[in-house]
């Protein structure tokens, strides 16, 4: 029984790893905005990205 | 029903031959007809000569405990394995090991057609007893019976302790036999060797509550302690099977990266060298770049950043717009190493390189915008950029990896724990591992 659940689960898995990779997904994250406006192009500063002001770090062991 | 078993009546009542008690005078029942060899009167404890007219006293034997009550009343009738049969005898026998006294409870089932067979009863774990049709071989810490193997569990001396009904054998308080059992669960191979006489007999693991609904007690049974000796274990799959399915989806999952990666077509759109320079830029060091067409269905874009830097760092907005539809891709990457001496000899952490992977990107025309942050120290830098299309994700292959590992590694150790837990009451337990750490020697 267990074996079939298995099995089952096992081409689940393959199967999700495969459209995943077609669908391009990726592990990484990343905001996602919607109507940029086009002006940004000619005055790039009219656009504040969500991630400026990070912190950074100084290094240093 | 079996083919040729007629049920027994309804209500259970004494059969063939009612005696009494040639000590105390108490009635005595017979279930069996003629297959008793001895009957136990209940209120003495006389262990009577079924076979004799006159019941002659065998033995008198005194009770040790007042809690020894079967669980199954004599005389309960109940359909086993589609036999309809009648609790006709219960004894308690017991071994000691180390010192420690086990235990456990066996009752005489007869059916007028099929005969008889046994049920044994140890800390909630029940098994179905028959006597052997054929002679099984054993060989060393192994026998074999009808094709089958069954493994060595432990030898130990049993004592009969208390007898209560009738038996097929002319039985005794006190009578000791060596007793061997072999498992291959949820069977027992079992051999029973009283003087020169041996009687090999297999049985089949049961759950308490089978045995309670076949002879319809009252209640629930005793909770089961433990893991029996041949209690089938509740992972109930084939462990190796398992890796072999496992073994084969990994397989399957290579040829998948094998056939990703070949198609995938890690195509260049943007590759350029920016430089920055600390005295040029004013209030506003943002930027975008030309615009670029991404092709093909929706797939990743790689970006890839490398930058010169020594104990500094640079940070970089991105984002990536879609020129036609507004829709952008917004993150930060910071390029950061770091390397010096201490105490400890050298040391360095961080990358001149970073990667970083945007999901499902749709076909268009698209450019990036850009805002640099550097470290206060560096006056100048310049940093590349280079934009790859359709590349494949190898974190989604060991997320897969890890989820089709999980369960054979979650099933093998409850597996394995199971069979630890069974062995380590045998006389082959698994190796122990100690807790002392050899300090003290």
């Amino acid at each position: 029984m267990f074996r079939k659940f298995y099995l089952l689960y096992g081409f689940l898995v393959l199967g999700t790893a495969a459209f995943g990779q077609y669908r391009g997904w990726s592990l990484d994250t990343i905001n996602q905005l919607k109507n940029v406006p086009k002006s940004v192009r000619d005055n790039p500063g009219s656009y504040r990205s969500v991630y400026s002001g990070y912190h950074h770090y100084t290094g240093g062991k | 029903m079996s083919a040729g078993t007629p049920p027994l009546p309804g209500t259970p009542k004494l059969q063939a031959r009612a005696l009494n008690c040639p000590k105390c005078g108490a009635a005595i029942g017979l279930r069996s007809f003629g297959q008793a060899e001895t009957v136990v009167c209940a209120s003495c404890h006389c262990i009577l000569d079924a076979k004799d007219p006159n019941l002659a006293i065998l033995q008198q034997f005194e009770i040790k405990t007042s809690d020894v009550r079967p669980l199954i009343p004599l005389g309960t009738r109940g359909k086993l394995r589609g036999t309809d049969y009648e609790a006709i005898g219960f004894q308690r026998r017991s071994t000691q090991v180390d010192g420690i006294t086990y235990c456990w409870h066996e009752y005489v089932l007869f059916n007028p057609y099929k005969g008889i067979r046994y049920l044994s009863e140890y800390n909630g774990h029940w098994n179905d007893i028959s006597i052997c049709k054929m002679l099984p071989m054993s060989e060393g810490t192994s026998a074999n019976y009808l094709g089958e193997i069954y493994k060595h569990f432990q030898t130990c001396n049993a004592s009969t302790d208390f007898v209560l009904g009738e038996f097929p054998w002319q039985v005794r308080v006190g009578e000791k036999a060596a007793v061997t059992d072999y498992v291959h669960p949820p069977r027992v191979l079992s051999s029973e060797k009283l003087d020169t006489e041996v009687t090999w007999s297999i049985g089949e693991y049961m759950y308490g509550r089978e045995i309670w609904e076949t002879f319809k007690l009252p209640g629930a049974p005793p909770e089961a302690m433990g893991v029996y000796e041949n209690q089938p274990s509740p992972v109930a799959t084939n462990v190796a099977g398992m890796w072999v399915a496992f073994a084969a989806f990994a397989v399957l999952l290579l040829a998948l990266i094998a056939g990703f990666d070949m198609r995938a077509k890690k195509e260049p759109v943007l590759h350029q060298t920016f430089h920055w320079e600390r005295a040029k830029v004013a209030n506003e060091t943002s930027f975008v770049t030309d615009v670029f067409e991404l092709k093909g269905r929706p797939s990743t874009v790689e970006v890839k950043t490398w930058a010169p830097v020594s104990n500094e760092w640079i940070y970089l907005n991105y984002a990536l717009i879609n020129q036609d539809t507004g829709q952008a891709w917004d993150f930060g990457r910071e390029v950061s190493y770091y390397s010096g001496y201490d105490s400890d000899g050298s040391w360095s952490e961080g990358n001149r390189n970073d990667s970083v992977v945007i999901p499902s990107v749709p076909s268009g025309h698209y450019y990036f915008r850009i805002e640099p942050e550097v470290d206060p120290a560096v006056p100048a830098i310049a940093y590349s950029v280079e934009v790859t299309r359709d590349v494949p994700v190898f974190g989604i292959y060991g997320i897969a990896f890890l989820a089709l590992l999980a369960p054979v590694v979650i099933i093998s150790f409850r597996a394995y724990a199971f069979e630890r837990s069974r062995w380590s009451e045998s006389d082959h337990p698994p190796m122990q591992f100690s807790s002392s750490s050899g300090d003290d020697e």
